[in-house]
């Protein structure tokens, strides 16, 4: 067997490539790392694995020396080392491999490779770089083009130049950040190659990850990080997905069911208010980002969507709210079939949209609060009678939104962009609460906030449940789906792997379906 | 004891504290090219008293003023409306000519005189600068090409054709002069000395674009595409048609600057005739902070040293002498602009009782 001969076993005794003891890190209010241990062997390839917010990239940034650690010890190859700076975390033979990469996309490969780098020639010519480049690219087995500009690039040959430019610095840690997100099956089949020879000459990889089943078939050992503590490290072969999605998700969860329903409040509609038929939107890249979902949201339910961030959800929100139409399928509000995607119309008829990043989409941060206040209601009474913009009535509207959102606003003319990203968030959520009579699409409605905002922004969904809208909420929280949620689907790669009722439900299974597996086994 | 200062970036200035910034901007401006003008053996005083009774001691020199406004008042319009909409219109100084070459067109060869005229010659003006920016509104709305190197370069097409038609096909084969167009039969009535209607017009059609954007539902829709598209598309705004439509509107005011020029102070279309109006609309507008009530103040501003420089000259300074004093206040304004978003703050040292 090739992989056999191939894998190499470090003899006893051996120090650890990479040793992380008790790290700490603290941000305002946030504690994103504490008391992490990690060793890392000569030879294997480490998988880490966790939810959104589990504390894996500020874990690597330690180790990579874009933060510090607040406290802790990291010990490379036996000795203790600080690093001040990504600089010296090179040096120390530790190279990262960022999900969004950081190449000039204007420069050749060549040039890329031997950017900012002590050992390209102090003059250079062309050619001499690019045949420095194709021997690296022939001594690390990454098949490149030096001549090549990297926009010309696929993604796939983007990441194998990110890594030759780690590899070249002599690096002897590689660290991947969600490296196949961004490939084609047969691109991944061809880097887990590249890692295997990488690793068998006694160098090794951390390999950041959410999905269950290439965990499984890449990694040696894996470690599961939850909440920014270190829950577990296994031996991958003693594992299985069904074990890791326990480990990934299988927190407490602290029930706080808003799910019962007053005696005044509405109940779930027969028929469904907004319907996704057979519904695709093409991503940028050619694949799909969001494929052939179908979906029913009735009024007075609270559908909820659960994934990774990442996974189709910032489309799946804007094709419901009309942002964006469908290259295929049909979205159904009310019974109509909306054929093109006009946000003004999905508004006027009562769905509410708090976006994903509404601080991008959702503001314009130059402009006054005011004019960020009526973003919905300007163009009718009592801000615009007769079409006459009247600055006055929409400061009176903000004042109102203002002070329903609870937030504290010294001059409604002073740009939005002053104030703190919580508030801008409460101004946006109130202002696409007033407006959602029939539909709110709430995208990471938590995101950002203190817990007693949280719990304000989550009672004021539920009142508006009550009220007999359908809210859409997407959430990567899971406590907050399951205490709100009356069914919940599951995004992967731009699919609905299952929708479920949120009826003594098997967390687990959520688990399983969020890294790409249902409950039967079968991989998507 | 002492006690250390720190300085601090606002958010947003206060409209007090940048117009103090601009004032002291001016003042140190004047002190300085006063040193300079001193250095050179003149007496600055005395200059600056010629330059003030020239400019405000007579109606004549009132009269110049007014007349050297408008141009300025409507280009720097013009950049400020795109700015309103994101974009930035450079080739005001092109619409210009196109606008002042239509209007010409109309002005020359259909026969007849009077009120139909010129308000013939008025659209055309409009329609010649907002179809100079066609082209490269087209290109941003649909390609996203940058409107920055189109409208520029379209500049000097306009500027050769306007030398083109003025020396050749079109040039006045009556008189001596054979590098402009012969007199046209129409044009805008004066209302107070060489001071003819375009000058209301301009102001009143900035403060119409103002009130336009402040007080109405497209006001407040171009606001916010300018300032962020994408925040306009979830909010549903056509960001497109709008862009389309206020950038026609850029160009079309640029155009009846050149219209009104042509019409009202020079009667004749010649070359280099718009003296860099186009340009300049872009120094009146940044003055202005993009806002078109505040391009009426910019734009008196920008005359008022533009016909210093006149009148400096007369005195026998050099245009390069009088260019460099020019420049040297706008440049100090930028500073005196940028400068007002920063406040220092003293604190006490720790430990002071």
């Amino acid at each position: 067997m090739t992989e056999a001969e191939k894998s190499f076993t470090p003899p006893p005794g051996t120090a650890p490539i990479v040793q992380l003891k008790g790290i700490a890190k603290y941000f305002p209010g946030v504690i994103a790392n504490e008391d992490v241990d990690l060793e890392v062997m000569p030879g294997e390839i480490h998988a880490l694995l966790g939810e959104n917010g589990a504390g894996k990239s500020t874990l690597m940034n330690i180790l990579t020396g874009i933060y510090q650690a607040d406290a802790g010890e990291i010990i490379i190859d036996g000795y203790r080392q600080e690093f001040a700076s990504p600089v010296q975390a090179i040096a120390a033979g530790i190279g990262m491999v960022h999900q969004h990469f950081k190449l000039v996309q204007a420069f050749t490969v060549a040039e890329n490779i031997h950017l900012g780098w002590d050992e390209t020639p102090k003059r250079a010519s062309k050619s001499v770089l690019e045949s420095r480049t194709e021997d690296l690219a022939k001594r690390y087995n990454l098949a490149t083009r030096p001549g090549a500009t990297v926009s010309d690039l696929s993604t796939g040959e983007q990441q194998r130049v990110e890594i030759l430019r780690v590899l070249a610095r002599r690096a002897r840690l590689l660290i991947l950040d969600e490296p196949t997100a961004v490939l084609t099956p047969a691109e991944a089949r061809e880097l887990f190659r590249a890692l295997r020879d990488f690793v068998a000459e006694g160098n090794a990889v951390i390999f950041i990850s959410h999905k269950l089943d290439e965990v499984m078939e890449i990694s040696d050992r894996v470690s599961i990080l939850r909440g920014g503590r270190k829950i577990a490290t296994r031996d991958t072969r003693n594992c299985n997905a069904h074990m890791l999605a326990n480990l990934m998700v299988g927190r407490e969860i602290v029930l706080a069911d808003m799910r019962g329903r007053g005696p005044h409040a509405a109940p779930i509609s027969k028929d469904p208010v907004l319907v996704l038929d057979d519904v695709c939107v093409a991503s940028g890249t050619g694949g799909n980002a969001l494929d052939q979902v179908n979906l029913k949201l009735h009024a007075g339910e609270i559908l909820g969507i659960a994934g990774v961030a990442g996974n189709g959800q910032r489309e799946l929100s804007q094709v419901l709210t009309g942002v964006k139409a469908a290259s295929s399928g049909k979205v159904i509000v009310d019974g109509t079939h909306m054929k093109s995607a006009n946000a003004k119309i999905f508004a006027d008829f009562g769905i509410g949209h708090i976006p994903e990043d509404r601080l991008h989409s959702g503001l314009a941060p130059a402009l006054s609060i005011t004019t960020n206040a009526v973003m919905r209601e300007y163009d009718q009474a009592p801000v615009s009678p007769h079409g006459i913009y009247n600055p006055r009535s929409a400061t009176r509207l903000a004042r109102e939104i203002a002070e329903a959102a609870e937030v504290m606003i010294p001059d409604y003319g002073m740009p939005v962009r002053n104030l703190s990203g919580g508030n801008q968030q409460r101004l946006v959520a109130r202002r696409e609460m007033r407006i959602a009579d029939k539909v709110l699409v709430a995208a990471y409605p938590s995101r950002g906030l203190d817990v007693g905002a949280i719990n304000t922004m989550l009672r004021y969904i539920v009142e508006l449940r009550d009220a007999g809208a359908g809210v859409v909420l997407i959430s990567e929280e899971l406590e907050e789906l399951l205490n709100l949620s009356d069914r919940i689907a599951v995004l992967y790669e731009g699919k609905v792997m299952g929708v479920v009722e949120n009826d003594n439900l098997d967390i687990e299974e959520i688990g399983l379906l969020m890294g790409g597996r249902t409950k039967a086994g079968e991989v998507a | 004891m002492f006690s250390s200062f720190r300085i601090q970036r606002l958010p947003s200035s206060h409209p007090g504290i940048a117009l103090a910034a601009r004032l002291a901007a001016i003042v140190i401006a004047l002190v300085v090219a006063g040193v300079g003008i001193a250095l050179a053996g003149m007496n600055p005083f005395d200059l600056g008293a010629r330059v003030i009774t020239a400019s405000f001691g007579s109606s004549f020199g009132m009269e110049d003023l007014g007349v050297l406004v408008i141009p300025l008042i409507l280009t720097g319009l013009a950049v400020a409306v795109g700015q309103q909409v994101g974009a930035w219109n450079i080739g005001a100084e092109g619409q210009f000519y196109a606008g002042a070459f239509a209007a010409s067109a109309v002005g020359l060869f259909v026969p007849g005189e009077g009120p139909l005229i010129l308000i013939l010659m008025f659209v055309a003006g409009l329609v010649g600068g907002a179809a100079w920016i066609l082209i490269p509104t087209l290109a941003r709305a649909y390609a996203n090409v940058n409107e920055l190197i189109t409208t520029l370069l379209l500049n000097f097409v306009a500027t050769l054709l306007v030398y083109y038609v003025a020396t050749g096909p079109w040039r006045d084969r009556s008189g001596m002069a054979n590098s402009a167009t012969p007199p046209l039969s129409t044009s805008v009535p004066e209302f107070w000395g060489i001071v003819h209607w375009g000058f209301p017009i301009a102001i009143g059609l900035a403060i119409l674009v103002g009130a336009a954007l402040a007080f109405s539902r497209w006001g407040y829709e171009v606001r916010l595409v300018g300032s962020n598209p994408s925040a306009a598309k979830y909010a549903g705004i056509p960001v497109r048609k709008h862009l389309i439509m206020v950038m026609l509107l850029s160009g079309a005011i640029a155009g009846l600057a050149g219209m009104l020029e042509i019409a009202g102070t020079v009667h004749r279309l010649q070359g280099g005739i718009s003296n860099n109006f186009g340009y300049l609309g872009i120094m009146v507008a940044v003055l202005a902070r993009g806002s078109p009530i505040g391009v009426i103040f910019s734009g008196a501003f920008m005359a008022l040293i533009l016909n210093s420089g006149i009148v400096l000259q007369t005195q026998g300074l050099t245009t390069s002498v009088v260019l460099a004093i020019t420049g040297f206040i706008l440049f100090l304004t930028a500073i005196g602009d940028e400068l007002s978003y920063y406040r220092i703050t003293r604190e006490k040292p720790e430990g002071a009782a």
